[in-house]
């Protein structure tokens, strides 16, 4: 419908595309990774430079009211479609309404919009993909010997999912190891928690492997630096969530996902990939605005990124 | 036990042999070369004689206009590379001077990597997996000190005309520039992709047609922090406007022999697709045997060619011919 002017006159129609992002407040970290709504919005600026698109920006500071200013501000611009990354049901069942009456379709990310395309992580996905990299790894190097496991991170924090990711992860452990106790250790947000919680941990059991399923990158880093400062590093694997740039760096600034330290007690992160979304929802809004088919539902498809692929998966471009 | 020391040895070296010689089947990743099996030359096999002689009718006037950065301490380097050089000077001391006429003398060691500066990427620096132009195993021809084919002995000259696009000009006609604060003049942002209608647009407006054997140098204003440096190094590494896969694949269809810019890469970063690494080299350099200029210093020339609209010159360019080389800095006029 849209397109078909365009089509009418053989030349590509170009869409304007309002793109509401939860926050870009900096140094707040979306979705319980270790990325901020700045890089989610790069990446639709850079995704955009391969379609007929016009992007405009809009900040929803986490906040109700101004979300529904942005939405109002967007109908009055008369914009083609609208991505909605917000929170609360409530205001989204309001953006939605406005939007209707407008005759704006929208897409939704993380969050679901009614009767919007939803556009989201798949935290049981991730901590699937992590628990069974975990498990392979415990069941294959330490085959016989005493080993547990240890869900650390923020475990309780409902808005960004965790508890899914983490229930993830001991359905992916179990499928590997399927008498392996699991402990959970909730940082409550606060990774400097990793120390003193992961510590007292070790302490308690001395001669056990310890495959650690992290829940962010962040804390990840934490529990390696814990498990050296314990003497432990040789009992340790550590599988993390995110793949944020914390862990993983270019050719010259060598950082712990890396081709040159496989070697790590850090098998690897699950992949999140916020830095992408606007590769992957830019096209969704696209098939909409030309009356293609859009699923329902399409999830971001978490892989794990070890030293093994960090540079297919995230080419460093710090060479000439 | 000492047959199983040599068995070993001997297996070990077997070993290492297969490993050294695990090799793709590059007629799968990489094209062969228009200009036969055996060939190590690339693109510069356009630069014949007729080449040459035509190219030379771009000197009018005389005029020299520099198109390389002087290599310093404190240029953008990216990375780890590094240039240094260390100056002998011992016969200043009193004393060191030799014979009547108290001759003195000074030499330098330079101590860098080839691809610094203003620099010329040779056939052997980029390829897909262990394939490089013309279906090369690179893997059977590397050891520790240079590569023993596709090194920069094999160029041709690049005597030829270049032609200037003004990418800038381009992007202020079509409105759509959009400028990076850290720029004293007008440039292209990083991410900006330069494309094959942008690169017509060029020529248009300087109404020039390519030729089988032209060397194109896009001007994109980026330069102008390398020319602030060491103040906006980080800028100047962090990303650049270039040219994308389309642009590629036009100038490739164009016979061009060389494209240069005034940036790092020539292409733009972040790429196009975010999990494909430096793929305009791959298409130009590892597919096609055209090499690609770095750092060209593009200013002098887009101010000489908007002030005469005349946007090409004879491409003078000086390559040094160490053996075996994936590249080097390299010295740059356009003469007009």
């Amino acid at each position: 419908m849209a397109g078909l002017a365009g089509e009418a006159t053989g030349v590509e129609r170009r869409f304007t595309i309002a793109f509401a992002n939860l926050t870009e407040e900096p140094g707040v970290l979306l979705e319980g990774t270790g990325f901020t709504g700045r890089e989610v919005r790069e990446s639709f600026a850079l995704a955009a430079r391969a379609y007929p698109v016009d992007l405009v920006f809009y900040d929803n500071h986490n906040d109700a009211h101004r979300a529904l200013a942005n939405a109002e501000d967007a109908i009055a611009r008369k914009v083609d479609l609208y991505i909605q990354y917000f929170r609360d049901s409530a205001v989204n069942a309001e953006i939605a309404r406005k939007l209707r009456g407008a005759d704006i379709p929208v897409l939704a990310v993380n969050y679901p919009v009614p009767g919007a395309p939803l556009y989201t992580a798949d935290n049981s996905a991730a901590g699937r993909v992590g628990g069974e990299a975990l498990g392979r790894f415990g069941s294959g190097a330490w085959k016989g010997q005493p080993v547990v496991a240890v869900l650390i991170g923020p475990l309780g924090a409902q808005a960004d999912r965790i508890p899914e990711r983490a229930q993830g992860v001991v359905e992916g452990l179990k499928s590997h190891l399927p008498t392996a106790t699991v402990t959970r250790i909730d940082t409550r947000g606060d990774p400097a928690q990793v120390a003193t919680l992961l510590g007292r941990f070790l302490a308690a059991n001395p001669g056990r492997k310890i495959l650690v399923a992290a829940m962010d990158d962040t804390t990840a880093l934490a529990a390696k630096s814990v498990l050296e400062a314990s003497g432990r590093l040789a009992d340790g694997a550590i599988v993390s969530h995110g793949v944020d740039r914390s862990i993983h760096g270019g050719m010259s600034d060598h950082k712990e996902i890396d081709p040159s330290n496989r070697g790590s007690i850090v098998i690897g992160s699950v992949a999140f990939y916020l830095d992408r979304y606007g590769y992957d929802v830019l096209p969704l809004a696209l098939q909409l605005l030309r009356g293609e088919p859009v699923p329902p539902r399409t999830a971001t498809h978490h892989k794990l990124i070890t030293a093994a692929n960090v540079f297919i998966e995230y080419p460093p471009y710090d060479m000439q | 036990m000492r047959f199983k020391g040599l068995l070993a040895a001997v297996l070990l070296v077997f070993a290492s042999a297969s490993v050294a010689l695990a090799q793709s089947d590059c007629t799968k990743i990489v094209p062969p070369s228009p200009w036969g099996p055996n060939d190590e030359t690339g693109a510069t096999n356009r630069v014949t004689p007729a080449v040459t002689k035509a190219a030379a009718a771009e000197i009018q006037e005389g005029k020299v206009v520099p198109m390389s950065w002087i290599l310093k301490d404190g240029i953008p380097l990216f990375g780890t590379r590094f240039t240094k050089t260390i100056l002998t000077a011992t016969s200043l001391a009193a004393g060191g001077a030799f014979g009547e006429n108290e001759l003195t003398y000074m030499e330098d060691t330079w101590l860098s990597q080839s691809h610094v500066g203003t620099h010329l990427d040779g056939m052997g620096h980029i390829g897909r997996k262990d394939c490089y132009f013309n279906q090369i195993a690179m893997g059977k021809y590397i050891n520790q000190n240079y590569i023993t084919k596709l090194g920069l002995e094999h160029l041709k000259s690049f005597a030829t005309r270049g032609v200037l696009v003004d990418a800038v000009r381009v992007f202020q006609a079509a409105g759509k520039l959009k400028s990076n604060p850290a720029c004293r003049k007008p440039c292209l942002d990083k991410g900006t992709v330069i494309t094959a209608a942008d690169i017509q647009a060029g020529l248009k407006m300087y109404n020039v047609t390519l030729r089988e054997g032209d060397i194109v140098v896009v001007h994109t204003g980026w330069g102008d922090l390398f020319d602030q440096f060491p103040a906006q190094n980080a800028t100047f590494n962090s990303g650049e406007p270039g040219i994308g896969k389309d642009a590629a694949k036009w100038l490739i269809s164009q016979k061009v022999v060389a494209v240069g810019a005034d940036q790092w890469a020539v292409e733009v970063i972040p790429g196009e697709d975010p999990k494909e690494a430096f793929i305009v080299h791959n298409l130009l350099i590892t597919d096609n045997g055209i090499h690609i200029l770095e750092n060209v210093r593009t200013d002098l020339i887009a101010e000489e060619a908007a002030r005469t609209h005349r946007g090409t010159f004879f491409f003078n360019m000086t390559v040094p011919r160490a053996y075996g080389l994936t590249g080097n800095f390299v010295g740059i006029d356009g003469i007009r």
